[in-house]
């Protein structure tokens, strides 16, 4: 079990590993360089590195924390449940257990699909192996975004009458004959109970089930529990959301998306949650 | 304990109860169903006397599944006098499901 873990590579989450690692807490950190900061010509408004390069400031950013014990990995979180008393977090096939959690993924700009946040769990699903057997002998669609979704569409043929595939990113792939490969850009689900159809540009899809595979999903869905405005997720000065012991910071928070909120953030975060475990400890 | 319910027994054990009852709606290949199930045995817990929580196995129990249209799981629903009254889909912390189920009782 660790002190803290940490969701997100980027300056609000580097930063509150640095701080933790001052506290003398365990740590773990998931995730892979900000592509935001690699990408950023120069950055003009970092007190004290005045015009920095965003691939400069990654690697000071790198090398800091490697001055640090903190463990990290570049596996996937796909799910933080709140058990209570510890969060467990499910990084691709492994299971990590943490007693506090700092929620530092960024923004994610992508727009979904108009009603797929409404119609989630109501004939929405973002996870074929998790429901698809309670579509066994129906017709779902798949809205695949990356690799795996085609290995998904793949799966659900297997046990519906009839799969649809909606790709929006695109290779080449030999599909069982009862998928269907349409080509067009969807546009929003409908329906009244729940989802029974997807209308795109040119066409619609009536379907029992929807799949949305994609890299990464609304961070209520990475979170279930947690409270969020829009993209970004609730919290108080002390970066503290609604779930005990859940923390947020950087990007993630709100506006305005700066290298410098970030960082504060993530630090205050790490204090907030070196306060809990230090009262949890005496208790 | 959550006791365990199938389509024969869900009318009586559900339906006819005389207290409202949390239905966990579950199966064995859904993993957030299983990081729900000590959630859900703690509600029970603290709710006991008040409410009933019960789980039942979609795989296996089709026809509530199919009645009651669950389409995602995990699913909670809690019935009162036997009908539904409230409904939760996806994993949740226990805080927020006792509170869902106190504000849905009026307790």
């Amino acid at each position: 079990m660790y002190d803290i873990a940490i969701i997100g590579k980027g300056p609000a989450g580097i930063s509150a590993a640095i701080n933790a690692f001052a506290r003398n807490k365990s740590v773990i950190l998931f995730g892979s360089d900000s592509k935001k900061v690699i990408l950023s010509p120069s950055i003009p408004n970092y007190p004290g590195l005045p015009d920095i390069k965003g691939v400069d400031f990654a690697k000071r950013l790198e090398d800091h924390l490697s001055s640090t014990n903190v463990e990290t990995s570049s596996k996937k979180v796909n799910a933080i449940y709140s058990m209570g008393n510890y969060f467990s977090i499910q990084a691709e096939k492994d299971v990590y257990e943490a007693e506090t959690v700092i929620l530092a993924t960024g923004v994610d700009f992508k727009k979904s699909i108009e009603g797929e946040d409404s119609f989630l769990g109501m004939g929405v699903s973002y996870c074929a192996t998790c429901d698809a057997p309670l579509y066994k002998g129906k017709i779902t669609t798949v809205i695949g975004y990356n690799e795996e979704s085609y290995k998904e569409a793949d799966f659900l043929s297997e046990i519906c009458t009839k799969v649809y595939f909606v790709p929006v990113f695109k290779m080449e792939y030999n599909f069982n004959s009862n998928v269907e490969i349409i080509n067009d850009t969807p546009l929003r689900f409908e329906g009244s109970m729940k989802a029974d159809r997807l209308v795109m540009k040119n066409s619609e899809i009536l379907a029992d089930g929807f799949f949305v595979i994609k890299d990464s999903y609304p961070v209520s869905s990475l979170v279930p529990g947690l409270e969020v405005d829009g993209p970004h997720v609730v919290v108080n000065r002390s970066m503290e959301t609604n779930i005990k012991g859940l923390y947020a910071a950087g990007d993630i928070t709100g506006r305005p998306y700066q290298i410098a909120k970030a960082v504060g953030e993530g630090q205050i975060a790490v204090l907030s949650a070196c306060d809990y475990l230090d009262k949890k400890a005496s208790q | 304990m959550a006791k365990h319910v199938t389509d024969l027994t869900f009318k009586e054990e559900v339906i006819n109860s005389d207290i409202p009852v949390l239905v966990d709606f579950w199966a064995t290949w859904c993993g957030p169903c299983k990081m729900l199930a000590p959630v859900i045995e703690e509600v029970s817990k603290n709710l006991e006397g008040q409410v009933k929580v019960v789980k039942i196995d979609v795989d296996e129990n089709p026809q509530v599944a199919g009645s009651y249209g669950i389409s995602s799981i995990p699913t909670m629903i809690l019935f009162k006098d036997g009908a539904p009254v409230g409904k939760m889909v996806g994993f949740r912390p226990a805080d927020q499901i006792e509170s869902a189920i106190k504000g849905a009782l009026g307790l």
